[in-house]
């Protein structure tokens, strides 16, 4: 079956470019003109490689990329039209597999391509769920969206991190030391106090009754878990 | 403690620290308390970090001592002495034997003042003809000097902050230039590269409308690189105040006249309507302020087609106003205090080409005349630009 390729680029010649060189390679395109259409598009069918713009109005395509990578290990190739290093090394570090400096040939381009696919694993069985439930909480990864029942929850980036380590971890328990070196950092791995007042007001947020919780329990002694969906 | 001293200092401090100016924040301070503190002048002497020397910073007569002017009445001698020794110094003057006047008694206090750990400057209390000061005056006293060089540290803290804001902020435009300059170069490029490298590619063939259309683009983008050149030397000689103009007095009406004869030759569809009253000259580089108006020709024709221009130029005071107006869609009012900027482009404008320099450069060129340039616009009713150009003086 012929791969698809999402294209995100918010200049129609650089999608127009792309589109005809990926296309006389067998390949179907799917192109998006910013980061938020880009999540919408891809959720919307399946795609086998994202080429990703990095100046973009509305969300850009470092934003992008980490939101993908909160859902879908797609391989993604970043497109910059700045060299920089620290820009190079910032795609590579949410996530992206490879990148591509403005201006390119085509047949780099396509050699990338190639590349990246070949060395892409089948999708993961977490693969490409755009939503994720556990009970009645619902998340949309491409969105940043939490819901519980009809209710749309707002949370802090800080909150929304923490919550998936968890819906990213579902039966596992994590420790105090795994949560507050993942979401604050290695210098915060001692600080209980922060986690506890955080789990609290995720509680607080999230479960119908925060003295019960259903979606983040407590292990004493061990840590915290998300129990697995009941069947 | 008890509750009333505790909700009087709790008083006394929101008072306090809610004041900005820590001169301000000072008085405050001194005044507050001088319930519990009776004294005459009080003076801040801070180290000068260059020379070292004792500079006054702060100084305030309370009561008695109002108009006085002798080095006594304001410590700067028990400041120094505070300063030698790093702490308190307690001082009473000598009465001159015989004298009835109460300045001769003055009764001195200072404090050093430790900022940012440092022996940063002195805080003198005067108080003239006693009584002596009393243990408990002394703890008073004490307290508003540690208050006060919180006050100066804080002072000294945000004047830091406000200079590390301006620096950063000139840090961010460079680095805001340099990338501008870089993404804006590499995007015609990248075209030009992509499109060319597409049309060589051995392992496939494009028909010949895709082989047109490419190498259409490629020239295209090869003509928005050579304009963005010349934008960017033309800025950067305007910028650096090497383009050298030429000055002679110029009848804007009829310079006006003929750019939009110019214009219309290359846009015969363009209509554009005059309102003029006959004016004096200006003294300007025609040249140059041909160039502003093509500019702004330029624009109303890429950012509001099918729109009629009209010009009216009229005398205002000592100058000569030109509004330049379209019917196009208008600037959002967000974006209108940038549009002169170098490199700003109205977001969302992007499939019309452009380089972000026209109406710097037009700006540079109006401010070498002495002159004035702004925008007004109206969501879906259009932009009026104007133009003030100060009238020839010679004449």
């Amino acid at each position: 079956m012929a791969k698809r390729i999402l294209i995100v680029d918010d200049e129609p010649r650089y999608l127009r470019l792309l589109e005809a060189n990926l296309r006389t390679e067998g390949y179907e395109v799917a192109t998006a003109q910013d980061g938020v259409q880009a999540l919408d598009v891809f959720s919307a069918q399946p795609i086998d490689l994202v080429l990703l713009d990095v100046m973009m109005p509305r969300l850009d395509g470092f934003g992008t990329c980490q939101r993908l990578r909160e859902f879908s290990n797609v391989p993604i190739v970043i497109l910059t039209a700045r060299g920089e290093e620290q820009d190079r090394v910032r795609g590579l570090d949410l996530g992206a597999d490879d990148y591509l400096v403005k201006p390119f040939s085509a047949t780099e381009l396509l050699a990338r391509v190639r590349a990246v696919l070949r060395r892409a694993q089948p999708p993961a069985e977490s693969g490409q769920a755009r939503f994720f439930t556990h009970d009645d909480l619902k998340i949309d990864f491409a969105r940043a969206e939490v819901w519980r029942g009809e209710e749309a929850v707002s949370l802090s980036a800080t909150e929304y991190r923490l919550l998936l380590q968890f819906t990213h971890n579902v039966g596992k328990i994590l420790t105090s030391e795994d949560l507050l070196t993942s979401v604050w950092g290695a210098e915060y791995k001692t600080d209980k106090e922060i986690l506890w007042v955080s789990i609290a007001r995720l509680r607080q947020k999230l479960e119908a009754d925060a003295h019960s919780p259903h979606h983040i329990v407590t292990r004493s002694g061990l840590g915290y878990l998300m129990p697995p969906n009941e069947a | 403690m008890d509750t009333s001293t505790l909700s009087q200092l709790h008083d006394i401090f929101q008072a306090v620290q809610q004041k900005q100016d820590w001169r301000v924040a000072l008085d405050t301070l001194f005044v507050s308390l001088r319930g519990s503190f009776v004294f005459d002048n009080v003076a801040i002497y801070l180290r000068d970090p260059r020379t070292r020397g004792l500079e006054v910073a702060y100084a305030r007569a309370m009561g008695r001592g109002k108009n006085a002017e002798a080095d006594a009445v304001w410590g700067e001698s028990v400041a120094n002495d505070v300063i030698a020794k790093g702490q308190i110094v307690l001082k009473e003057s000598k009465r001159i034997s015989g004298s009835t006047d109460r300045l001769d008694l003055a009764y001195l206090l200072g404090f050093p003042l430790y900022i940012g750990s440092k022996l940063g400057g002195a805080l003198v209390f005067i108080r003239f003809g006693g009584p002596a000061y009393s243990e408990l005056h002394i703890q008073t006293a004490s307290l508003q000097a540690f208050w006060a060089a919180a006050l100066i540290e804080r002072r000294d803290l945000q004047e830091a902050r406000a200079e590390l804001d301006s620096v950063q902020r000139q840090m961010r435009l460079q680095d805001d230039f340099v990338s501008t300059i870089s993404h804006e170069l590499r995007t015609p490029l990248g075209f030009i590269k992509g499109y060319s490298t597409s049309l060589l590619r051995q392992d496939t063939t494009w028909d010949e409308s895709t082989q047109r259309e490419f190498l259409n683009i490629i020239d295209e983008e090869a003509d928005r690189l050579t304009r963005l050149i010349e934008d960017m030397l033309e800025s950067a000689r305007l910028q650096s105040k090497t383009l050298q103009f030429k000055f002679s007095p110029v009848r804007i009406d009829a310079l006006l006249r003929d750019v939009a004869t110019r214009i219309n030759t290359h846009h015969p569809d363009l209509k554009i309507s005059f309102d003029i009253k006959p004016l004096p000259p200006v003294r300007g580089d025609g040249v140059r302020l041909s160039q502003v108006f093509e500019n702004l020709f330029s624009n109303a024709i890429k950012y509001a087609p099918n729109s009629e221009i009209n010009i009216s130029v009229t005398a205002v005071d000592d100058k000569i106003r030109v509004a330049f107006a379209d019917k196009g869609e208008g600037i959002p009012e967000d974006y209108l205090p940038f549009v002169f900027e170098r490199f700003y482009r109205v977001p969302g404008e992007r499939t019309v080409t452009g380089t972000g320099l026209g109406l710097y450069i037009c700006k540079q060129i109006v401010m070498a005349h002495h002159g004035n340039i702004w925008v007004e616009s109206v969501l879906d009713e259009g932009t009026t630009f104007f133009i003030e150009l100060p009238v020839d003086p010679t004449l």
